[in-house]
């Protein structure tokens, strides 16, 4: 099977004419899993084929082209192969790619969760495949995630106990799913929230679909002390609630597993909330779907995902791109 | 009440949790009211505060963190290479590393069930590990003791028995401060305690049965050495107040002697009487009442101090032989004294200490540190000059009327240094920072090119990591431009594409066989950021060498006029 960087992040496949998160100019499909920055097409005004809620988000993130929604499990002819969408748990309207043609089935996994996020559409895969690219942000043993119950009553309890104590609670978190998961996780409560500019205005895709992100509003900095506050870590060393003396910061995030994350962001609490699955999930997916052949992609560590599938038998290796020659 | 090493443990890591300094002592003072076994409370003082051993009895589990890592991997049935070592490297840390793969991987989980196992218990496994010969034993004593534990307990197990920080925030001077609040002490007499025994077990012992009037400074019992603040402009206020002495290229060191019996401790306090024969032989012939010296440790040879480069081959070696003793003989040169006529005279000023260091070397005949009066920038640059000319790194000014601040940095002593070196260097990796600069790329490994050199793969290959010289302003044009060259992240790390050229000063180039070229620069900072230089205009390891090679072969003046020191 021939597979071809395209753009930035995304692949091609030049027999089928076809890719995914990326532009590329041969291609008559474009197909993106999901709308986070690095499988977005850097090619604004591109044609491209994605869920509708992915479409929603991608639009008001700058994406000016053309959309053309699919829904989960409904599938699309191209004329030389099958494309059919499987909620993939990373995010609301994120999913797995499948595709089947001359060559064999084949699941393109982009960022996906299981279990799923509580904020997304859930998630489904085919019983096997043939071939499997699987993203593996974290592929080390040292991950392996508490259950969302868990987290979320650690998040809630956060929440809870630094307003009992008059701190304001600030929740470090990726502006677009991440952030909406905790907001959804805190609903229950009906405190206050605040939501940083970049992330409030994902949040009505949300609501659209039917997730209830509670009682929010978009930050200000007058008014937000008191309130639950929600934003990207970087927006805190410019000067996001720094009028607030009295706050208690938690990062959410899987690398919150490492615990030099604490000094190195100086927060008070770390929460591993990851929007990925863990090494000991993504070892058992990539078993249970047995395919022929697993292509490991977005990874620091692809030699030991690579190790472990090979010792139980399967035949894997990382995705070393190629840009498409010149011929 | 005892307490378990459990409940230790997790107090230590709550502690860890905490951003508060007074909260962090708060936890641990309770912690501590909790004990009232003595030999209990002294270990879990010294487990926090020094490590598996008393610092000052010198042991050491030699349980290197190569062989608990072999043994974390065995325990967890996983492969070395291949799966533990990049679980190291992503979490920075060994220890977390092993706890976070006894917390997940099943066979582990399989193998422990956590019993409570109690401060002794865990002091007499250290003694075991000190005890053991060889590696594969201690590999089975760790073993054995990990099935009774929980991660949390065999993460901070590990830290202690490095005898080293337990990097939770919690720093020698906290504990203190828990002694003093857990026993309503005053903060400055635990202080004073705890450097004249130099054990913080000890200390906190005395606090708890109200002896802390018995810390008396002993013979053959090694006291905190006083230390310099290096100063960045010779224009200093009331030059007059300051005795000059040149900064000896050599390695300091106390010495303890009494009669027949000598004893030299390094700057870590470890005893190190055994690699130097000469030096004890040197005391031993003088017949001398108790006295503590403090003072250096210098190659020399035909009337010349020879290069620090060199005393490190003397470094180390417990038994040196006749070759090494004739190759590099050394000399002691003191400089201060700090126990005399059966009484510590560190209270005096440095004045009066000088003029009864002087008295005792005149009688017995020792090596003592040339002092200079000055009145100005000028005599400081030429005295500077002449402490170069002799092979020394520099100049020492000390405060006439100060004491000796054993354990302290503080302004009564300074030290001026020459400009070190400096070399043009590509920015390979950028560390996420900690403190103040978290959330930016803060620290940077720096590397020289090795492109033409038939010796290595790579192009480029690291020579040392730099965390300050930048301003604000440059740390963030840095972060911005590393976001557009980052190719790998491993957590905290972002491997970049190699364009970033940086000048770097440093103090030294060291030799440092652990790492891929063989040196290493010492404290190496950020001069300038070259945005006009590219990676093919950086210094090459053989330049790193050159550098090397001249230092040790520089010209050196013979102690014969305006001596360094004299014999008195
Ligand atoms: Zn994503």
């Amino acid at each position: 099977m021939n597979i071809q960087k395209a753009g930035y992040h995304g692949l091609y496949f030049p027999e089928l004419k076809i890719a995914l998160d990326g532009y590329h100019p041969d291609a008559d499909f474009v197909f993106i899993s999901h709308a986070h920055a690095d499988h977005m097409p850097r090619n604004r005004s591109a044609s491209v084929h994605a869920t509708p809620a992915t479409l929603g988000l991608m639009e008001l993130r700058g994406f000016r082209g053309r959309s053309n929604p699919i829904n989960f499990h409904e599938t699309l002819d191209t004329g030389r192969c099958t494309v059919c969408f499987f909620p993939a748990g990373h995010i609301l309207g994120s999913a797995m790619i499948h595709i089947e043609s001359d060559s064999g089935t084949l699941l393109y996994t982009g960022d996906y969760r299981t279990p799923p996020s509580p904020a997304s559409e859930g998630f489904a895969a085919p019983e096997s495949v043939d071939y499997l690219i699987t993203e593996a942000t974290f592929s080390l043993p040292i991950y392996k995630w508490k259950s969302h119950e868990e987290l979320a009553e650690e998040i809630r309890n956060f929440a809870k106990d630094s307003l009992e104590d008059e701190h304001t609670p600030v929740f470090l978190a990726y502006n677009l799913g991440k952030a909406q998961e905790i907001m959804h996780m805190l609903a229950s409560l009906g405190y206050p929230m605040m939501i940083h500019g970049a992330g409030y205005k994902l949040c009505s895709v949300y609501e659209k679909f039917g997730y209830d992100l509670g009682n929010y509003s978009a930050y200000d900095r007058a008014t937000c002390e008191g309130n639950i506050l929600i934003t990207p870590a970087s927006a805190l060393s410019n000067g996001f609630a720094s009028n607030v003396s009295k706050k208690r910061i938690a990062y959410c995030s899987g690398w919150a597993a490492l615990e030099s994350r604490q000094t190195q962001l100086t927060v008070d609490k770390l929460i591993p909330l990851s929007d990925h699955l863990d090494f000991f999930e993504l070892i058992g997916f990539c078993q249970r779907l047995s395919p022929k052949k697993v292509f490991i992609t977005h990874t620091p560590n692809p030699d030991v995902v690579q190790h472990y599938l090979q010792k139980s038998g399967i035949d894997a290796s990382f995705l070393q791109l190629e840009a498409p020659s010149e011929e | 009440m005892p307490i378990s090493f459990r409940t230790f443990c997790e107090t230590i890591q709550v502690i860890r949790g905490t951003r508060s300094t007074n909260t962090k002592i708060g936890l641990f003072a309770q912690l501590l009211q909790q004990i009232d076994e003595p030999w209990e409370l002294k270990l879990a003082a010294q487990f926090a505060g020094e490590g598996a051993f008393d610092e000052i009895s010198g042991k050491r589990a030699s349980v290197g963190s190569r062989t608990s890592g072999l043994a974390a991997a065995n325990f967890c049935e996983i492969d070395y290479d291949y799966v533990f070592k990049p679980c190291r490297t992503a979490t920075g840390s060994s220890s977390e590393a092993i706890e976070k793969l006894m917390e997940n991987i099943s066979a582990a989980i399989k193998k422990r069930s956590p019993k409570e196992l109690s401060l002794t218990d865990i002091q007499q496994i250290f003694e075991d590990l000190r005890a053991a010969r060889n590696r594969s034993d201690k590999e089975i004593i760790l073993q054995e003791a990990w099935k009774k534990m929980t991660p949390v307990e065999i993460k901070y197990f590990i830290r202690i028995l490095g005898q080293g920080s337990l990097r939770i925030g919690f720093e020698t001077r906290s504990v203190v401060a828990s002694i003093a609040k857990a026993f309503s002490k005053n903060f400055e007499d635990v202080r004073y305690a705890h450097m004249i025994t130099g054990s913080i077990g000890k200390t906190a012992l005395l606090a708890s049965q109200n002896r802390l009037n018995d810390a008396e400074f002993r013979l053959f019992h090694p006291l905190s050495f006083m230390l310099a603040s290096p100063i960045e402009s010779r224009m200093i206020e009331h030059p007059e107040y300051y005795l000059a002495e040149e900064k000896f290229d050599g390695m300091r060191a106390q010495v303890h002697v009494s009669g027949n019996s000598v004893q030299i401790f390094s700057r870590d306090l470890n005893d190190i009487t055994r690699s130097f024969p000469e030096i004890i032989d040197f005391f031993r012939q003088r017949d001398m009442p108790p006295t503590v010296l403090d003072g250096e440790i210098c190659v020399y040879k035909n009337d010349t101090i020879l290069p620090f480069q060199l005393l490190q081959k003397r470094m180390g070696l417990k038994k040196p032989g006749k070759k090494i003793l004739q190759e590099y003989p050394v000399l002691y040169i003191a400089y201060d004294l700090l126990y005399s006529g059966n009484e510590p005279v560190f209270d005096l000023t440095l004045i009066k200490r000088s003029e009864l260091l002087k008295k005792i070397a005149a009688k017995y005949n020792l090596a003592v540190a040339s002092q200079y009066e000055i009145s100005g920038e000028e005599d400081i640059n030429y005295l500077f000059e002449q402490a170069l000319k002799h092979g020394n790194e520099g100049l020492m000014l000390k405060r006439k009327n100060s004491k000796y601040e054993y354990g302290q940095r503080r302004k009564s002593w300074l030290k001026v240094k020459k400009p070190g070196g400096s070399f043009d260097a590509v920015i390979m990796y950028a560390h996420a920072g900690s403190g103040k600069r978290g959330g930016t790329y803060s620290d940077f490994t720096l590397g020289i090119s090795v492109k033409n050199d038939e010796r290595y793969e790579e192009e480029f290959i690291p020579i040392g990591k730099a965390y300050c010289g930048y301003t604000d302003d440059e740390l963030k044009k840095l972060n911005d431009r590393i976001s557009e060259l980052a190719v790998e992240r491993y957590g905290p790390t972002l491997g970049l594409l190699p364009k970033l050229v940086v000048e770097i000063e440093f103090d030294d180039v060291q030799v440092n066989k652990r790492t891929k070229a063989g040196y290493t620069l010492r404290l190496p900072r950020f001069k300038a950021i070259r945005w006009d230089l590219g990676p093919n205009d950086i210094n090459t390891l053989k330049d790193v060498e050159k550098y090397y090679q001249n230092k040790l072969q520089q010209e050196r003046l013979p102690q014969d006029q305006n001596p360094s020191f004299s014999f008195h």
